[in-house]
């Protein structure tokens, strides 16, 4: 009988899910403001039916890594915006590729020696080194180089969050008034939250913004592991 | 309904990628994940034409489109590790935004500063 409850826990679980998922998008059209973006509503919505329920984590998992499983295919199917715009980063090559890397190797750098320097643990600095990069990336960099998945995720919200919180701050401070400096430190430094508002701007800086995305993405992943080995 | 059957037999496409870019980190000890690895081998196949647009077009746009909801089971799992933004966990939210602004800032004045010197040279 256990496999057969298992079955009915994880079928349920997958029904809830999208029906919470597909609230909070309902919910997103209607009031667009970046504190009630779908994967904050939902991820908060379901902690909370958790804690009332007294529901594990572990318990929740049993349906929830079905859906963790098709993250690894929803990265690989990230190459097709990539390719829709290779027309345009074939033009601007050199500046979106430079402004990418560079941000890849400050964001990894500068999170690590900061949280190392006020004394966290590896588990932690493991978690927040790729921060920058879109959330199921960020999560297979964190568990192969020995952070925890879901803090990795949580930092990922902070970059992506606080990064549209700051920054007419930073575009201002730097000057970045043309289109492509704005999409490289958008999509660079805070992943799909910062190439939303970016679309929201100009789709231009938005096209920028989305390959930035996912060069830093690719970037994030080859530097990391290596650069934390060489720096921790 | 033929919409649906398209997106699932291309989403059986992008996990083939998936498991083969898992392989390939596997088999030659590779850092990168191996969806990642799945990634370029797409963006490659599509550039040489060996694969048609047409074949990942729903099912890619389909999963970006609702990339949120894959990833909520692994932000959920935040209830397990709550207890390290307590007290001097605080300070990892600082030291995020820092850094994402140090980010945004020197990525987007490099890109800039090439871009303009690049327009100059054809003015």
């Amino acid at each position: 009988m256990v496999p057969m409850n298992n079955f009915i826990i994880g079928l349920a679980v997958i029904v809830s899910t999208i029906l919470i998922y597909w609230g909070s998008v309902t919910f997103y059209k209607k009031c667009r403001h970046i504190y009630t973006a779908p994967i904050i509503s939902s991820t908060v919505v379901t902690i909370v039916i958790l804690l009332i329920f007294q529901i594990p984590y572990e318990t929740y998992m049993i349906g929830g890594q079905w859906i963790d499983h098709l993250l690894g295919p929803a990265v690989v199917g990230l190459a097709y915006p990539l390719y829709q715009y290779r027309n345009m980063l074939k033009k601007m090559l050199l500046p979106v590729v430079t402004g990418t890397f560079i941000g890849a190797v400050v964001g990894i750098t500068s999170g690590l020696f900061l949280s190392k320097w006020a004394g966290f643990s590896e588990l932690i600095i493991n978690s927040i080194v790729p921060k920058s990069v879109t959330t199921p990336v960020a999560m297979a960099i964190a568990e192969t180089s020995g952070g925890a998945m879901p803090l990795a995720a949580v930092f990922v919200m902070i970059a992506g969050i606080g990064g549209v919180l700051i920054h007419p701050f930073v575009l201002r401070y730097f000057r970045l008034n043309h289109y492509i400096g704005r999409g490289v430190g958008m999509g660079s430094a805070s992943h799909a939250i910062g190439t939303a508002i970016s679309m929201e701007r100009d789709d231009l800086e938005g096209s920028i913004s989305t390959i930035a995305m996912v060069l830093s993405a690719v970037f994030v992943s080859i530097i990391a592991p290596g650069l934390t080995v060489l720096l921790l | 309904m033929n919409k649906a059957v398209t997106i699932i037999v291309q989403l059986i496409g992008l996990y083939f990628l998936y498991w083969l870019g898992s392989v390939i980190q596997k088999v030659l000890h590779l850092f990168i994940p191996g969806s990642v690895i799945g990634l370029i081998l797409l963006f490659a196949l599509l550039s040489l034409k060996l694969v048609s647009e047409r074949w990942v077009q729903k099912g890619a746009g389909f999963m970006i489109t609702h990339l949120p909801f894959f990833f909520i089971p692994a932000t959920v799992g935040i209830v397990s590790y709550a207890y390290i933004f307590k007290g001097k966990g605080m300070l990892l939210i600082a030291i995020g935004m820092f850094s994402t602004a140090l980010v945004m800032g020197l990525s987007g004045a490099v890109a800039q500063k090439m871009i303009r010197r690049m327009d100059g040279s054809y003015e």
